[in-house]
């Protein structure tokens, strides 16, 4: 038997695995089908990178979200792996075309779910030999997850034929419910679970409950120049984070914006300078945290309602990455959580869209086109066009109520974390069918917590400051300190 | 606010005779006969294509803040007029030397280049050489590896050669102190991060908006300060390799040139190209406006161009239609020659 902490230690440096990786691992090694529930920062790409070092074939892995494609490629390029690439809608037709070509040289392919589907792609696939397929994100193939992607289920299809390689599907968040249709819909057999808790017994649980939103803003101001980051503060839009950092520049705080609708530049300098340390804050949307790899991030304050516990949880789960107490505090104020629900169901298909879909139809034009005439946003129509094409109209109009309904729920289990006179920690284990182990100390709000005991005052020490003058600066950068 | 400036002289120069929709399209650098022509009627070169990605939002919002501030009354039919408030306006307008027509957006692929250089330059030098670059674009990726071999980076000698190019293209340029700031900002290396246009505009104390404006037109004036005297710059020359626009012909615009300058008539091309008269004339009025060499005259006779010069000037408008009561007898083909000539016929 092959012994896998030197291989561990040959191609990755770390002596020890985490827990779960070994278990992954193994079974992966054997040709087993594996589901692994590996919470955030857990090292869930170990548990395909290593297998691809012991297998001589190509693994495949199919991935959501092409920001988080590219992170994962440069992480490997920089770890001096040049046999990666990743497969999406970024490459022009050349690039594209020379890819494909060359697939089979590569160790670690990347996939977008789209581009999985096309033709000459599955063509190339089924002309190699694969020694994995792993699904990451793999709750998106439910329509209970919370990220549903309608491409994600037919990835079922394309992948299930009789002599396909062992197939890994990895989560970091998933109800049982979701487990279930991950098995099912890819067409796993025999297969192996590795369930970790869902628990991170190192972030403690604190709220907040106001009266006013402007309160929570005077709070969160006191909060953040008398206690240390670093720290993420999420909120629900773009202006907000701009609008609150602008709030905190004034109070001496080293703090940015950050939103998808930002600067592709400005996004890279914001979490380059939040993982060396130069700001201590960033406000953001939800758009941030995949693919920031920053272990020692002490707090994040929700400063609304979040529309799914799943969501909560992931986003809570950029604290502690190095197993240091850190703090999450939940901010309410009242009606939040009409505007978290009228948040969750905004960017979803209603029946009016179902209507004009069907006009479009009729008319014998690209439904498609709803996109560019500015009816509905691309995330809405996917999930549209999909359930257009299960089901009769009136099912999908049926369909879509009931999932706005669903939606809905979900902001109200969320709410069941302020409401509660209990554990917040254990109804958050209980909501992903686990049970709560142990309390640790200073747990929660609920259980009783000193928000002094895990993070520590603000000092007042003078950050690096920015080289403002031009000619310094790029003598710096090219010839250092010298 | 300079970009509320840019767009009271872009609609000085419009002469009240264009929708206030024209300077969107022109700042975007919309590719249709209209606007290519009102670049060349009007003389508004500098400005063409500076803002690609300015969405109608934005600029809806920038127009009605003239409209607030009493700069411009928009008309019903959507033309415009200018007061007063414009005109004192245009006078304490500070001059940013864009040169649109000939960059078009390309200025943003030059500072990937240069940004890619420094901050792997700058990661060598610290002995660090694994990091995340900075620049995603494949092409840009494969051109910094491409440049680095070639310059023989590992000899450890290009950082100062580098610097030494910067520090000179920059003193000779007629770039502001801020502008040459902000580029700087802008550049990130080893255990430096470039700054957000958020953060550069509390350092700053300007809006966002028009940072990104001075520093399109540093770029510019930049990159031709580095063409001009290519040969002292030789390793910014490799950077603007391919950036400034040879052939500002749209593609269409270019196969009609072609057929012309061989020697094929209006009609003749039209009947090759399948394509309608009027379109081939917008072709050959394009022409006409880049090419220097271009014969008016072969359409107008010399005396017809004076007479159109005379009347813009007695009636002080460039509108086809006006002009064309003055001397009915031209077609709107042969006005558009001319204007599009404009001063240089005179000359």
């Amino acid at each position: 038997m092959l012994k896998l902490e030197s291989v561990l230690n040959q191609f990755f440096g770390y002596s020890d695995f985490r827990p779960g990786q070994k278990e992954v691992i193994e079974s992966v090694l054997k040709g087993q089908d594996v589901i692994a529930l590996l919470p955030t920062g857990m090292g869930k790409s170990l548990c395909y990178q290593l297998p691809g070092y012991v297998f001589n074939q190509p693994v495949l892995i199919i991935s959501p979200l092409l920001s988080l494609m590219q992170d994962q490629v440069d992480q490997m390029k920089q770890f001096k792996e040049k046999r990666v690439v990743a497969l999406n809608s970024f490459l022009n037709p050349d690039q594209k075309r020379a890819t494909i070509h060359n697939l089979h040289n590569y160790r670690f392919i990347f996939i977008s779910p789209e581009m999985l589907l096309q033709e000459q792609v599955q063509h190339k696939l089924n002309s190699m030999q694969l020694s994995l397929i792993v699904v990451d994100e793999a709750h998106c193939i439910s329509q209970w997850g919370f990220d549903f992607r309608p491409d994600y289920l037919r990835i079922g299809e394309v992948i299930a034929k009789e002599d396909r390689p062992p197939i890994l599907a990895l989560s970091a968040t998933a109800t049982e419910k979701v487990l279930g249709d991950i098995e099912s819909y890819l067409k796993m057999k025999n297969t192996f679970k590795f369930i970790h808790s869902v628990d991170r017994p190192n972030i403690h649980l604190g709220k907040m409950l106001f009266q006013a939103r402007e309160d929570k803003i005077d709070w969160m101001i006191d909060h953040v120049t008398q206690t240390a980051g670093p720290g993420i503060i999420y909120t629900t839009s773009r202006s907000k984070t701009e609008s609150l950092s602008g709030r905190l520049l004034q109070s001496g705080i080293a703090c940015a914006a950050y939103h998808g609708g930002m600067d592709p530049l400005d996004r890279q300098f914001i979490q380059q300078q939040f993982i060396d340390g130069t700001l201590e804050w960033i406000v953001a949307t939800n758009a941030f945290g995949m693919g920031v790899h920053k272990q020692n991030v002490r707090q994040v304050i929700h400063e609304s309602l979040p529309s799914n516990m799943a969501n909560y949880m992931q986003e809570i789960g950029r604290a502690g990455r190095d197993g240091e107490d850190s703090l999450a505090i939940l901010l309410y104020a009242e009606g939040d959580e009409e505007l978290a629900k009228f948040i969750g169901i905004d960017d979803y298909p209603v029946d009016a869209h179902v209507d004009s879909y069907i006009g479009y139809r009729a008319r014998k034009e690209q439904p498609a086109s709803m996109i560019h005439n500015g009816e509905i946003s691309e995330t809405a129509f996917r999930v549209l066009d999909y359930w257009m094409q299960q089901l009769p109209p009136e099912g999908v109009k049926q369909q879509l109520t009931s999932m706005k309904y669903a939606k809905m729920r979900a902001v109200e289990e969320v709410m069941g974390l302020i409401d509660t006179n209990t554990c917040m920690r254990e109804k958050l284990v209980h909501y992903f069918g686990q049970t709560l182990e142990n309390r640790p100390n200073d747990c929660c709000q609920c259980c009783g917590i000193d928000y002094k005991n895990i993070i520590l005052l603000r000092d007042n020490i003078s950050r690096q400051s920015f080289h403002l003058n031009w000619e310094e600066r790029i003598k710096k950068l090219l010839l250092g300190n010298s | 606010m300079i970009f509320q400036q840019i767009l009271i002289h872009i609609f000085h120069k419009l002469n009240q005779e264009r929708t206030i929709s024209a300077p969107f399209h022109l700042l975007r650098g919309k590719r249709s006969g209209q606007t290519i022509q009102d670049v060349g009627i009007y003389h508004l070169h500098k400005y063409f294509g500076i803002l690609p990605k300015l969405s109608r939002n934005k600029y809806d919002k920038e127009l009605s803040a003239l409209i607030e501030d009493q700069y411009l009354i928009v008309k019903e039919d959507g033309f415009y007029q200018l007061t007063k408030n414009a005109t004192e306006k245009i006078k304490e307008m500070q001059n940013l030397p864009f040169d649109g027509w000939h960059y078009r957006g390309n200025e943003h692929i030059f500072f990937s280049r240069l940004s890619l250089i420094i901050q792997t330059l700058s990661h060598q030098k610290a002995g660090q050489m694994s990091f995340i670059p900075i620049q995603k674009d494949e092409q840009v990726q494969q051109w910094g590896k491409n440049f680095l071999k070639v310059n023989h980076y590992q000899d450890g000698q290009l950082q100062q050669k580098l610097l030494d190019e910067l520090y000179e293209s920059l003193e000779k340029s007629t770039i502001e102190e801020v502008g040459k700031n902000i580029l700087g900002l802008r550049l990130s290396g080893y255990e430096m991060a470039g700054l957000t246009w958020q953060q550069i505009s509390v350092h700053e104390k300007l809006n966002e908006m028009d940072l990104q404006l001075i520093y399109i037109a540093s770029l510019h004036a930049w990159i031709n300060v580095i063409l001009l005297q290519s040969d002292q710059f030789q390793l910014l020359n490799q950077m603007v390799e391919n950036i400034r626009i040879k052939n500002p012909l749209t593609g269409s615009a270019f196969q009609s040139a072609e057929l012309f300058n061989n020697g094929h008539s209006i009609e003749q091309i039209s009947k090759i190209r399948g394509l309608k008269m009027s379109t081939i004339e917008d072709h050959i009025v394009e022409l006409a406006m880049n090419e220097p060499q271009f014969n008016v005259e072969q359409f107008v006779p010399s005396e017809d161009i004076k007479k159109i010069l005379t009347a813009v000037d007695d009636y002080s408008t460039r509108k086809l239609k006006v002009l064309h009561e003055v001397v009915p007898h031209l077609s709107y083909f042969q006005l558009r020659l001319v204007l599009a000539r404009g001063e240089r016929v005179e000359a």
